[in-house]
């Protein structure tokens, strides 16, 4: 297991009160029965661990199932290193 | 017409975490007033406030309620309990849940919540805000968290107007069940507001003490802060009675009134409008009053202004009257005040004990009232009145008998 998926599926968990072992790849949130506001909680905990911003309703991100979160997390912490190591301009 | 009997009553301050505790504390003439210590005082100039003590929230809720509610509304929500027990009213039952009112007052709501999440967006500048804030921090979350808890689905908000938040809401939850819009009310206020930099905004107003409240006394420097909360269930007086409930004092009457004068200084005139309102609603005569729970904040400008104005509305009888402040003992609860206070006025009908003014020294020959300095007093009294007097000139006046 990688480390996000094990963390988003540790922060899944604790905010919605699910035993980890009923959490796979596939669930959507929905499935998980997680109310919306913890939902919004789960969303908030994983941004505020990785220092990202999930888009808010963009079709390019599923932030409904629990793999188009990771794979979300993971390209925007991706997105955010290129940004740090991007060489700057001199003017 | 109608009467109104109040039949719950639940509180938490400095002076206890139940109604019995604050009042055998406001008995006993001990002031809850001593050194901050729930938030660093090392910015303070003011280090002292009447603080809830040896609180500890999970003993009342467990983490994930506890994630929804601001202290502010934990206070009311365990006043609400208490309350709501003593009735011996199920609200689930009979669909009284419709039949009643939900309407408690604050003066600033969730201010931990907005201090807290300030705080981490500009001091440590992150972006990300709690999904939880607005829900947190809205004035009226008291009033929601009690509502959901006990299904309560009649007219249900808050009210706001700083100091006399809680009479104001009282008042309102009287009139309905009065008038018969509704047949129960769950009423009262609630107030968590002491953070640094709340501190620091009263002592920019120049009327906070340094060493302690003195109410009337000559040597008073003025207001000190307190929290906390008090709530009341408010029921048909003849339907309490028919199902032999314990009815603690009967709500008689409300005078409100607005200064329409200085943002901050009281009027004597205004005050005594809503005194006299008070005593026309709740059809008494001066003479009828034993006991006044003054607002009382041991201010330069509130103690004269409120001894003036009841010695308008009472004439002579102004010096048979006990008037006490009990905010010598709990401090300034705000949006709290008035509802904690109840419970003094309802100890006093109920016992025929007045709870004393504490800290008293000097008498002020401005402030020539009976103000039972420092020690309680055996008195037995049929009605008594309780008065919030706010900033903006906001006032109002209850009025309560003897059941």
């Amino acid at each position: 297991m990688s480390s996000v998926q094990e963390t988003i599926f540790a922060i899944i968990s604790k905010e919605a009160g699910i035993d980890p072992a009923k959490i796979s790849l596939d669930s959507t949130l929905k499935d998980l029965e997680i109310q919306s506001l913890d939902a919004v909680q789960i969303i908030f905990e994983i941004e505020d661990h990785y220092r990202v911003t999930l888009p808010d309703r963009d079709p390019n991100f599923d932030t409904e199932s629990v793999s188009g979160l990771i794979v979300a997390v993971e390209r925007l912490v991706a997105e955010k290193q290129n940004a740090a190591a991007a060489p700057t301009v001199q003017a | 017409m109608r009467r109104v009997a109040i039949t719950g009553m639940g509180a938490i301050c400095a002076l206890g975490h139940d109604a019995p505790a604050t009042w055998a504390a406001m008995r006993e003439g001990r002031s809850a007033i001593g050194p901050i210590r729930n938030i660093p005082t090392d910015l303070l100039n003011i280090k002292i406030a009447a603080e809830v003590h040896g609180y500890d929230p999970l003993a009342h809720f467990n983490p994930k309620r506890l994630l929804l509610l601001d202290r502010v509304s934990q206070f009311a929500l365990i006043a609400a309990r208490e309350a709501v027990v003593q009735s011996g009213l199920d609200f689930r039952d009979d669909a009284r849940g419709d039949r009643s009112a939900c309407i408690i007052g604050t003066g600033i709501g969730g201010e931990n919540t907005h201090d807290e999440q300030s705080r981490r967006f500009y001091e440590e500048r992150n972006p990300r805000v709690h999904p939880l804030t607005i829900v947190r921090l809205m004035a009226n979350a008291p009033a929601c968290q009690i509502s959901m808890e006990y299904a309560l689905t009649g007219p249900t908000f808050a009210v706001v107007s700083a100091c006399a938040s809680a009479n104001h809401a009282m008042a309102q939850a009287f009139d309905m069940v009065r008038s018969g819009k509704v047949d129960f009310a769950v009423t009262g206020g609630s107030e968590a507001c002491i953070t640094v930099p709340t501190v620091k905004a009263w002592e920019a107003v120049r009327v906070t003490a340094d060493d302690t409240c003195r109410p009337f006394c000559r040597q008073r420097r003025g207001m000190v802060l307190g929290e906390g909360s008090g709530v009341f269930v408010l029921e048909e007086f003849e339907h309490a009675r028919a199902r032999g409930a314990t009815i603690l004092a009967e709500f008689a009457g409300a005078g409100m009134s607005a200064d329409a004068g200085d943002i901050v200084l009281p009027s004597e005139t205004g005050a005594a409008r809503a005194l006299a309102g008070a005593l026309a609603d709740a059809r008494l005569e001066a003479g009828d009053v034993g006991y006044i729970n003054a607002h009382g904040t041991g201010t330069p400008a509130n103690d004269p202004t409120e001894s003036r104005a009841i010695r308008r509305v009472f004439g002579a009888h102004a010096d048979i009257l006990c008037v006490s402040s009990t905010k010598s003992m709990h401090g300034h609860a705000l949006g709290a005040a008035g509802a904690i206070e109840l419970v003094a006025a309802i100890g006093a009908l109920r016992e025929g004990v007045i709870p004393p003014t504490a800290n008293f020294i000097d008498a002020d020959p401005q402030c020539d009232l009976d103000c039972v300095p420092n020690v309680a007093r055996e008195k037995s009294v049929r009605a008594v009145l309780s008065n919030s007097f706010a900033f903006g000139g906001l006032n109002a006046v209850l009025a309560l008998k003897r059941a």
